[in-house]
């Protein structure tokens, strides 16, 4: 018995040692990544890749958003590209589920060796993501990605992370300045998704002082429950509110007006960004759609309607050649600005493109790029925020967003302590054909 | 030499795993490691399923739970990854043991039955306490691999070795087990229990022992599972997974141990498969769907054509079937 042991101990050993002696002169990998050019780029093309949902419960509207990109990137194609190359847009569907979301990223990173990711969609997507792929540490640029998480635009937590909507705090404030004005002496009521997207929201409300006499919150996916809606309205019926502010996705919408409309119950309803959406609610039921009539929305992109806008004549007629089925309407202008910004970024970095080179450009002179938004660029070397505020309008019959009086009036304000103030900002003029 | 040398055996497998690790693209490691994976958790579910002869359809939930375990232990205690894995496996046995008291109680469709009640249920508790972060989950950063393996070292191959030496360590020991006394009274509780009682082998215990035992393994592939993707919230162990973990299990012959790589390497394959097929004849959309349609016509064909397994059918060829399993 003892002699088997040893004898055991002996070969084990043997074995052992021969390995060691391997390991230590297997040859250090040949390839370094670091070095050299980076992956998804040739002297003649760039690879970008996407998740976002193209199928599930929260695709309806979102799912256009890679279809406007790829319009826009084709444009910049056919008019030369970027510095002499052609962008190509690999686009995954990730259905919004967070685990998804990290198993196409890593299909985009590791799988089609991607130059960088651009658009993320969703913020509980983009941070697993982010985290899991670890971006930062490979140094891989996610560009422009469309959540409104505050966090995004924290060069320390996400350095290689750009946000382009305003943050969902500067929004809270923005909206709570025009509730306090507006609203004053009256019963008001906030309804809210109990997660990172809402929480943010929160914060802001509470920075700008405003306090709300009924708070409903509600988990991410428990509003598309028949009985939801419905508890809402019965909560806001209660407290007698006349003003009720909600700040979730639009399916939350879709559930707090219908059953305010079931029960017969008025209101003046305030809709955060996220949930006044006509084309996600029109997808739900188009019947739905009036129901918007009269809310308050805000948003910081010119309104798809107004044909005066010269961005908006040039992204009409981009989709109208690329999709001529499908309708254009601001999830078609927000993969299109998205495109927009990811294009003078690319042009900025210059002929001699890298990741790190993406980020510096984007970190230094981001501030200063074209864009069609109504609002300044916050990009700086410390903050990683695209647009920084919010013009009120009011939904008409056909649920489009008209901007008050006539006219944009952006308010601007930052994600911490500083107040919301009248913007001063006039958009520059477009680049000659819009590239 | 697997049966006379296992050990040898095993560190021999881990050397081949090291060196396809250093010629391998980054996909493909960090597929590997997920083949590690699912190993673990099939053959907790061949222990279980072969060995004792109970039935889960909800293993999902204990990997869960090694997954949250290990989570929390990270995040609040700060405590180093193997122990990580250790307050998995001991949480996941716990709920094991738990489960198995009343599983030992419950047999056929009845136990079927109630493990996929959990695997539906439970992941959704998260959504119910704040300290379990809800439907977005928690983060589960192991952190850098050392820097004494390299500048080129990437998180990828860290994650492949941690996910291999584990694999390793624990197949080794169940392998062990289920050749022990504790093994053979498992198989006699399968076969007939009535018999095994006869022979003093105590039926409801030795029952709870096995699904404890198969729980910790469990909740050691959902600790793993976690470390790979950087996160753990109810999405990651969707019911799913459980019946992957199902399909694996009976792809490699759920009456031995032998088969569990056949399992777990179809298992990452398919989705390959899925996206090559779609790639070619279809879009991005399908892809999401077609993974789930190849697994279970594969687990259909299985159960038609190689009831006991591939490694079973190949044995019993060879006149050699050591534990037939009796067709009903």
């Amino acid at each position: 018995m003892i002699r088997i042991n040893r004898r055991k101990l002996i070969t084990t050993s043997a074995v052992l040692a021969i390995a060691a002696l391997t390991v230590a002169t297997v040859p250090a990998q040949a390839l370094n990544p670091s070095m050299g050019s980076d992956p998804g780029i040739t002297a003649s093309s760039i690879k970008l890749g996407i998740t976002s949902p193209l199928t599930g419960i929260a695709s309806p509207g979102y799912n256009k958003i890679p279809g406007a990109m790829k319009a826009y990137f084709d444009y910049v194609n056919t008019n030369g590209g970027v510095n002499g190359r052609k962008i190509t847009l690999v686009s995954k569907d990730d259905q919004y589920i967070p685990t998804t979301a990290v198993a196409k990223a890593n299909e985009l990173i590791l799988r089609d060796k991607v130059f960088a990711l651009v658009g993320t969609l969703g913020t509980a997507s983009t941070k697993a993501l982010t985290a899991s792929t670890q971006l930062s540490q490979r140094g891989i640029p996610s560009l422009f990605v469309n959540t409104g998480f505050s966090g995004f635009a924290d060069k320390k937590a996400y350095p290689t992370t750009f946000s382009i909507l305003p943050s969902y705090q500067m929004e809270a404030k923005i909206m709570a300045k025009y509730v306090k004005e507006t609203y004053a002496g009256k019963k008001i009521a906030l309804i809210y998704q109990d997660d990172d997207f809402g929480r943010d929201a929160l914060a802001g409300f509470k920075t700008a002082g405003l306090t709300f006499d009924t708070y409903i919150p509600y988990a991410s996916g428990s509003q598309s429950l028949p009985a939801t809606g419905a508890g809402w309205i019965s909560k806001l019926k209660t407290a007698g509110t006349e003003v009720t502010v909600l700040f979730g996705v639009s399916s939350a919408s879709t559930a707090a007006l219908a059953n305010a409309y079931g029960a017969g119950f008025k209101t003046q309803w305030v809709l955060g960004s996220v949930g006044g959406d006509a084309t996600t609610i029109a997808a739900t039921n188009k019947a739905y759609v009036p129901l918007l009539y009269g809310a308050k929305g805000f948003s910081f992109a010119p309104a798809p309607t107004d044909t005066t806008d010269e961005y908006i004549k040039l992204f009409q007629t981009i989709y109208a050649a690329a999709q001529p089925t499908q309708t254009f309407d601001n999830n078609v202008v927000a993969g299109m600005s998205n495109a927009f910004l990811a294009v003078q970024a690319l042009k900025a970095a210059g002929a001699n493109l890298t990741r790190a080179g993406l980020i510096k450009v984007i970190e230094t002179k981001g501030s200063t790029f074209a864009s069609p938004f109504l609002t300044p660029l916050g990009y700086s070397a410390t903050a990683h925020i695209g647009a920084t505020g919010y013009w009120v309008g009011t939904y008409g019959p056909t649920g489009a967003l008209t901007p008050d009086g006539g006219k944009y009036t952006v308010y601007t304000t930052d994600s911490g302590t500083g107040p919301v103030v009248l913007s001063t900002y006039t958009r520059p003029a477009m680049p000659a054909k819009g590239l | 030499m697997l049966k006379k040398h296992p050990l040898l055996t095993f560190i021999f497998f881990g050397f081949v795993l090291f060196l396809i690790s250093n010629r391998l693209d980054e996909l493909r490691v960090y597929q590997g490691a997920t083949v590690a994976i699912y190993a673990i958790g099939i053959s907790s579910l061949i222990l279980l399923i072969g060995y004792s002869g109970q039935v889960s359809l909800g293993h999902g939930a204990l990997l869960a739970i090694g997954g949250y375990a290990a989570a929390l232990a990270r995040i609040h205690y700060n405590a180093p990854v193997w122990l990580t894995f250790v307050v998995a496996v001991l949480a996941a046995a716990a709920g094991g043991a738990l489960l198995g008291l009343a599983a030992a109680r419950l047999s056929g469709p009845y136990l079927a039955g109630s493990t996929l009640a959990l695997a539906i249920g439970l992941p959704s508790i998260a959504n119910q306490f704040p300290i379990l972060g809800g439907e977005q989950g928690l983060f589960f950063d192991i952190g850098l691999p050392p820097a004494s393996l390299g500048a080129d070292f990437t998180q990828y191959k860290w994650f492949f070795w941690i996910c291999w030496s584990v694999a390793l360590i624990a197949l080794y020991w169940l392998r062990n087990v289920m050749n022990s006394r504790y093994g053979r009274s498992w198989r006699a509780v399968r076969s007939h229990d009535v018999a095994a009682e006869l022979a003093g082998i105590h039926v409801g215990r030795n029952k709870v022992l096995a699904f404890t035992i198969s729980a910790g393994l469990a909740g050691l592939a959902g600790a793993l599972l976690a470390m790979t993707i950087s996160l753990v919230s109810p999405g990651v162990f969707p019911l799913a997974l459980s019946f992957s973990l199902a399909t694996g299990a009976v792809l490699s012959g759920v009456t031995t141990l032998g088969g569990v790589m056949i399992g777990s390497v179809a298992l990452v394959a398919i989705p390959e498969f899925a996206l090559a097929i779609a790639n070619r004849y279809g879009s991005e959309t399908i892809t999401t769907n077609l993974p789930g349609l190849l697994v279970s016509a594969l687990l259909i064909l299985t159960v038609l054509f190689v009831p006991n397994g591939p490694v079973e059918q190949l044995r019993a060829k060879r006149g050699k079937n050591e534990h037939p399993v009796k067709k009903k």
